[in-house]
């Protein structure tokens, strides 16, 4: 029989995994000083949240300029898309499908894995456990590789400053893409993946006392 | 079990998997080796050899490379006799001029600020914990480090260099620079650094020397 730790009235902080008993709910750590939970507080409501909040960003994200390349006063702000586009216009077809991966495939592989978690949780999905903690570690990991744009732009930004021959700036999208990928940072941290394991044990019939 | 049992539980006798709550009972790791929930397979403990030693040693070596790693151009661009050259905080500065206030003091976090004062606070940390010396806000600076851990992004803005070489490359002669170097050496030691990090012996360390 597996037991769930907190059926078993143990709690663990999660900044430095120390037991505690569960009558010590609401205090703080002994150790680290950070406040104890039995789960992250609100989780499926603040990942939900910043989910929706980051969704809605990449739609500003995708269709305003993120910087403008020009060349001897000629060039127009683009996209990420058109800025994709540019690489494979150049034969640079290995550069541009890193830039497509990072900017576009990520995004919606994280906000497609993070929507299935909380449907999980939600709807008491309880098939294939081992994989959703795979693909929640993948979201959690990933999930920062998609500011390689964001990085890209300031780079060159700083190296193609040649007066009127060359010059490259930001622009606003930059803006709507980094915040985007800070919220679903910000959600796969929120997301407490203990949850769906109490929905397993529920359905199981073990988790009679799991208290919320 | 009953619950008499649950009650006369002993937190200390067991470990807890932070990611699915279930409930292990304790055993000794010797060095170099792993544990793994039996449940849902995430590492519970990773043991290091001389980890505390070995962060010590990768957090001077990273402060050391971290100042020409900042203060030397990283790549520069030459074409029909101008140069420009770039460094990470001139990147940050390109997004200001750019007028992107948010993004630039993003990059400055990910880029500079966080990377630095991960290093700092693993220097105070494994200095106090090699000469078991009780030390102010030793579990503040532990619980920062862990805090501040995914959102140093040095390696991320290394693939933006590659990816900006890439995109420069039939526009101008791009050169690396002593720079580029160093932020190589600083990004390994950063990497190999969270790799010989052992969370849980920094945390019982802590706890024995904050009882004292
Ligand atoms: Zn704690
Ligand atoms: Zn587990």
């Amino acid at each position: 029989m597996q037991h769930s730790a907190l059926t078993q009235g143990i709690i663990i902080c999660h900044r430095c995994a120390k037991t505690a008993g569960i009558q010590q709910d609401g205090e703080t750590c002994p150790r680290c000083g950070t406040r104890l939970h039995r789960r992250k507080l609100h989780s499926v409501a603040y990942t939900w949240a910043l989910l929706l909040a980051s969704m809605i960003m990449l739609i500003p994200a995708n269709i305003l300029p993120i910087m403008t390349f020009k060349a001897l006063g000629k060039g127009d702000p683009a996209t990420i898309m058109q800025g994709v586009l540019q690489l494979v216009d150049h034969g640079l077809l290995g550069i541009a499908l890193v830039v497509l991966t990072a900017s576009i495939i990520i995004p919606l592989l994280k906000i497609i894995g993070l929507i299935i978690l909380l449907l999980t949780v939600q709807l008491g999905w309880t098939t294939n456990m081992r994989q959703k903690m795979l693909m929640y570690h993948f979201v959690e990991w990933i999930g920062r590789w998609s500011m390689l744009d964001i990085f890209v732009v300031a780079i060159l930004g700083a190296i193609v400053q040649l007066g009127s021959l060359a010059s490259v700036t930001g622009n606003t999208g930059a803006t709507a893409f980094a915040v985007s990928v800070i919220l679903t940072m910000l959600a796969a941290n929120c997301f407490d993946t203990r949850l769906i394991w109490d929905k397993h044990l529920e359905k199981i019939g073990y988790a009679d006392h799991v208290g919320r | 079990m009953s619950n008499k049992e649950i009650t006369s539980i002993q937190p200390d006798k067991f470990w807890v998997c932070p990611e699915c709550d279930l409930l292990l009972n304790r055993c000794a790791i010797p060095d170099k080796h792993e544990a793994h929930c039996s449940r849902c397979g995430s590492t519970l403990i990773s043991s290091k050899h001389h980890s505390i030693e070995w962060t010590l040693a990768l957090a001077i070596a990273g402060l050391i490379l971290f100042f020409p790693a900042n203060l030397f151009p990283i790549l520069t661009l030459k074409t029909l006799g101008l140069s420009q050259s770039e460094t990470i905080f001139s990147s940050v500065k390109a997004l200001y001029d750019s007028n992107l206030l948010m993004v630039a003091a993003l990059v400055l976090m990910a880029a500079i600020i966080i990377p630095l004062m991960k290093i700092l606070l693993m220097l105070y940390l494994s200095t106090c914990l090699l000469l078991h010396k009780p030390a102010p806000m030793l579990a503040w600076a532990m619980r920062s480090y862990q805090q501040l851990d995914s959102w140093g992004m040095l390696e991320i803005y290394m693939l933006g260099i590659l990816v900006s070489i890439v995109k420069l490359i039939d526009v101008a002669d791009v050169t690396p620079g002593v720079g580029l170097y160093s932020l190589t050496g600083l990004i390994i030691a950063t990497l190999l650094s969270s790799t010989q990090l052992d969370p849980h012996r920094f945390w019982r360390r802590i706890e024995q020397l904050e009882k004292r």
